[in-house]
């Protein structure tokens, strides 16, 4: 229907730019990426507080560097299995445009890889078939070295898991 | 070092005559009303003063009068700040003991080739 | 440049000018006879137009110019200041607002302001029985004469500043009488060949013809500053159009103006305050919000300090944290001071407010204003203007009724308004009250049933049916008007006061009208708090909501299981077990502990697993993501670094109660 066209549309005009900087990182053994231009800081793990009452997808906050940010979990967005804390989890504070406002959000990685650059001819749009996430939750897929690397598309996705009160994390991905 | 007092209840034109002032190496002290500018004026010495006539407490004219009355300003050089539509005030102001005007709105580099003669006399 | 920072410094002076000329119009529509006032506001709009003109705005300058003239024959006592010239003037305040902050502007707005302002004028003029009183020169404006003047200035003049053409312009100003003229022509006979010719030197001389009613004193007067370094030659010519017998100007006596007799003593009776250069500092708003920055994170550290000093047995340490404590507790009350500005500055917008309202409702309104001289947070004071304006329109369009129906109902024609102010501990409580209608429960209880937000069936006390009029999608409007939209905005009101961590409170006794108050903490940035803890994780609760804590025992909490009322001191008290609220999954301490909250009509207790202490501390705002939770207003960073929410004990209650779906009131 009319949605599915938008929603490509709408992806391929998310494509990275090629040759822009990107830090890759691990969540639940998926690949993602963003851009380096929106990370401010890759924290070890610190004491993380919860908010009761918040949505899932940010239900925690973090002390950093005397400013008090949510936590998000991409897990939530993407239906992924939740992992173990290990020695490796860092928490990637990035400075993003919500609602026109600069806002400090810190991002739940099991593991950080390197800031490297995505090939041009390695971007594709995210397919409408053969993916088992939200088409609009993606920005657009990366193939490098065998494998993919999703750019997630964070405006979309804070918008949606930023609302959604405790109890509605089933909605927020079709079942797999 | 030269010191001048700058009296006006406007703070940015104060600020305007403060900084073109400066740039010439005066010493600049402000003050926004009449009596303000008689106390400073008993306070410290000033080689010149620049004074609005339109102000709340006491206006222009009649601090320029209650300084002639003192000699120990009965000297100094006064200029006054006028508008256009200030008809027949500077007969009132030099009655009153004014030695000069210079018109609102005024460029800043005007100021200065005013003020540097008035100190040269 | 010197002109570009006076120019930023004239943007505030600007509107500090136009909220003055603005309050001393409405003061002056009360009290046309107060002379002051005139002063005052000519003053202002001198100010303005002079100003405006050095820094480039133009429009502004322009248009001021009228206003200020037409206060200038007002001043002098030509035309007295009838309602209409106020109203004129007032008219004008927006245009003049937009030219000052250079905003767009209708085509041709201006020009029908100032058409309008002149009718008012020239009415004003020709209906007094005031003759104008005659100004020096007016009066030895007996007949015209025509003038022959030459005057060349000296060469160097340009050099040093003297300008030509203003002098031309007051020439040619002096003969705009009627019937007058002036012709100026250039005397050129004295510039050199090109290549003699220095560009900074003056050659030129003037010939004017110049045919005035004015005396000859006031041509010479165009050039008294001058007059030693110039050359002026004044001819009387053969008058142009004599009139028989009418005498031949000559110099008249100036009268020199009456010095002001405020003036005068004011200077005798200037006061005995020793001078001192600058008495006040104006300093940037960014620049004080960094320093109180700086002082919150001052005070972190500080009780990062005391912990440490609390648990060292070196007494210098403890002596030392304790000085630095209180040291920073003074430094905190002196920056929460330097940024309290008096309430005043707020009620004063809302005067011109009433008077729009009365204009566009037909009803008469009084505002009444009390407490002016409190002082609130300059932030918060910001945040409270569009609440108070939406109350108060509220009051206008829904509370006050019509004069005839208020004259049917025994009460005067004229509707008030109470806008009053006062401190009570560390809140501010401001009020609006109207002796209107009141409230109609019936018909609240029927728009909340249309609503959904109750079963019809329910039972509500007063307070809690009056509640329901800041939930959102709430209307009791029969008619949608253009002030207050569809009557709501009260639920947009409420969020703007809780987002103060403020509340709200609304009672409306049968036959007192309504009043709404609004109570404010005083200020935003720091609190003190309480620092408890439930489960693993640490909360604050604003000691200022505390009433007191007592302890629960074990017996107690069993007795109360599936309850949710406790008896203290016989009387009976809702409370929220906050572990379960928070869904903390752990275990409950052995002996808890209850802290009995205030929310200025509710009572609740909180039960928590220990109390830690008292708490001072820095407000934090929590991102976009969490400002929705209900419970928590703020976070703040502990002395471990740790993060620790602050409670929102207003929101806290309401949503508890949402939670069990039993009624928070206790029985009292």
């Amino acid at each position: 229907m009319q949605a599915q066209s938008v929603t490509q549309t709408k992806a391929r005009a998310d494509t990275i730019n090629a040759g822009a900087e990107v830090l890759t990182f691990e969540v639940s053994a998926e690949t993602f990426a963003l851009e380096a231009l929106l990370v401010r800081e890759v924290l070890d793990n610190c004491p993380e507080t919860f908010v009761p009452g918040a949505p899932p997808f940010v239900d925690s906050v973090i002390n950093f560097r005397g400013r008090i940010i949510p936590l998000a979990d991409l897990r939530l967005a993407f239906g992924l299995p939740p992992t173990e804390n290990t020695l490796d989890s860092r928490i990637i504070v990035i400075e993003f445009a919500l609602n026109g406002d600069a806002t400090l959000i810190g991002l739940r990685a099991d593991k950080v890889f390197e800031v490297t650059t995505i090939p041009d001819a390695s971007t594709e749009a995210a397919p409408r078939l053969g993916t088992r996430w939200r088409p609009d939750f993606i920005r657009c897929l990366a193939k490098r070295k065998g494998e993919v690397i999703v750019l997630p598309n964070l405006a979309r996705i804070f918008a949606v898991c930023g609302q959604a009160a405790a109890g509605q994390a089933e909605h927020l991905h079709p079942v797999a | 070092m030269t010191s001048v007092l700058t009296v006006d209840d406007s703070a940015s034109i104060r600020r305007t005559i403060k900084i073109a002032l400066t740039n010439e190496d005066y010493t600049v002290t402000e003050a926004a009303d009449g009596a303000e500018g008689l106390r400073a004026a008993d306070a410290g010495k000033f080689d010149l003063i620049i004074t609005d006539l339109n102000m709340p407490v006491m206006d222009g004219l009649t601090m320029i009068r209650e300084l002639r009355k003192k000699p120990a300003h009965a000297g100094v050089p006064i200029l006054f700040l006028t508008t256009e539509s200030d008809a027949g005030i500077k007969g009132e102001a030099k009655a009153a003991g004014a030695t000069g005007w210079v018109t609102k709105p005024f460029d800043p580099e005007n100021l200065i080739k005013v003020v540097k003669r008035i100190l040269a006399k | 440049m010197s002109i570009d920072e006076g120019m930023e410094i004239f943007r505030v002076e600007a509107q500090e000018l136009l909220e003055q000329i603005e309050q001393g119009l409405l003061d002056l529509a009360g009290n046309p006879g107060d002379k002051e006032m005139v002063a005052t506001i000519f003053r202002a709009l001198h100010t303005l137009k002079g100003s405006g003109a050095m820094f480039g705005f133009d429009d502004l300058a322009g248009f001021t110019h009228h206003c200020e003239t037409a206060f200038d024959r007002v001043r002098k006592g030509e035309v007295p200041a009838t309602r209409e010239l106020v109203a004129a003037v007032l008219n004008a305040m927006d245009h003049m607002r937009a030219l000052a902050e250079k905003r767009p502007v209708a085509a041709g707005e201006g020009d029908r302001l100032l058409a309008a302002l002149e009718r008012v004028v020239g009415e004003a003029g020709t209906n007094t029985a005031l003759h104008p009183v005659p100004t020096p020169t007016e009066a030895a404006a007996q007949g015209l004469a025509t003038w022959h003047i030459r005057f060349t200035l000296g060469a160097d003049v340009l050099v040093n500043g003297t300008r030509p053409l203003p002098m031309l312009d007051e020439l040619r100003a002096l003969g705009e009488c009627p019937r007058g003229a002036c012709r100026i022509s250039a005397v050129t006979t004295a510039i050199p060949p090109l290549d003699a010719l220095t560009p900074t030197e003056c050659y030129l001389g003037w010939d004017v013809e110049l045919t005035t009613d004015q005396p000859r004193a006031a041509i010479e007067e165009v050039f008294m500053f001058v007059i030693d370094d110039m050359t002026l030659d004044i001819t009387a010519a053969h008058p142009a159009e004599a009139e028989p017998g009418v005498p031949e100007v000559t110099k008249a006596d100036h009268p020199v103006a009456p010095a002001p007799a405020a003036g005068a003593e004011a200077a005798a009776a200037t006061d005995a305050r020793a001078w001192r250069p600058d008495s006040q500092v104006r300093v940037p708003a960014a620049r004080i919000d960094e320093l109180m920055d700086r002082v919150g994170e001052l005070v972190i550290a500080q009780s990062r300090l005391k912990q440490i000093a609390i648990a060292s047995t070196d007494m210098n340490l403890r002596s030392v944290a304790e000085d630095i404590e209180h040291l920073a507790s003074e430094l905190r009350d002196s920056m929460m001071s330097v940024r309290m500005v008096p309430v005043v500055q707020l009620f004063g917008r809302f005067r011109r407010l009433i008077l729009d309202l009365a204009r566009d409702t037909g009803k008469e309104i009084e505002l009444i204003t009390e407490g002016e001289a409190t002082e609130l947070d300059k932030t918060v004071i910001e945040r409270l203007a569009d609440p108070l304006i939406h109350l108060i329109r509220n009051a206008a369009d829904h509370g006050l009724e019509m004069p005839e129906e208020r004259r049917a109902a025994g009460k005067p024609a004229k509707g008030r308004i109470l806008l009053s102010a006062r401190q009570a501990g560390a809140e501010v409580v401001i009020s609006v009250k109207d002796d209107g209608r009141g409230v109609n429960r019936a018909r609240v209880r029927t728009k909340a049933e249309e609503s959904g937000l109750i079963m019809p069936a329910t039972v509500l006390s007063d307070q809690d049916l009056l509640q329901l009029i800041f939930q959102p999608g709430f209307s009791t409007a029969a008619t949608v008007t253009s002030l207050s939209g569809r009557g709501v905005g009260m639920d947009v009101v409420k969020r703007g006061i809780e987002g103060l961590r403020g509340s709200l409170e609304l009672s409306s006794p049968p036959g007192e009208g309504s009043q709404v108050s609004l109570r404010i903490p005083l200020t935003l940035a720091i609190v003190d708090g309480l620092l408890v803890r439930v489960g693993k994780a640490r909360y604050v609760i604003p000691v200022s909501a505390v009433e007191e804590c007592l302890e629960l025992t074990p017996e107690q909490d069993l007795r109360s299981t599936g309850r949710s009322l406790l008896t203290i001191r016989d009387h009976l008290v809702p409370f929220i077990r906050l572990r379960d609220l928070f869904k903390t999954g752990t275990q409950p301490d052995r002996y808890q502990k209850i802290i009995v909250i205030s929310t200025g009509t509710d009572r609740v207790g909180l039960v928590v697993d220990q109390i830690l202490g008292d708490y001072q501390t820095v407000i934090k705002p929590l991102s976009p993501f969490h400002s929705g939770v209900g419970s928590f207003s703020g976070a703040t960073i502990l002395g471990d670094g740790n993060v620790a929410l602050i409670l929102d004990v207003g929101a806290l209650t309401t949503s508890a109660a949402q939670h069990d779906q039993t009624p928070l009131r206790a029985a009292s």
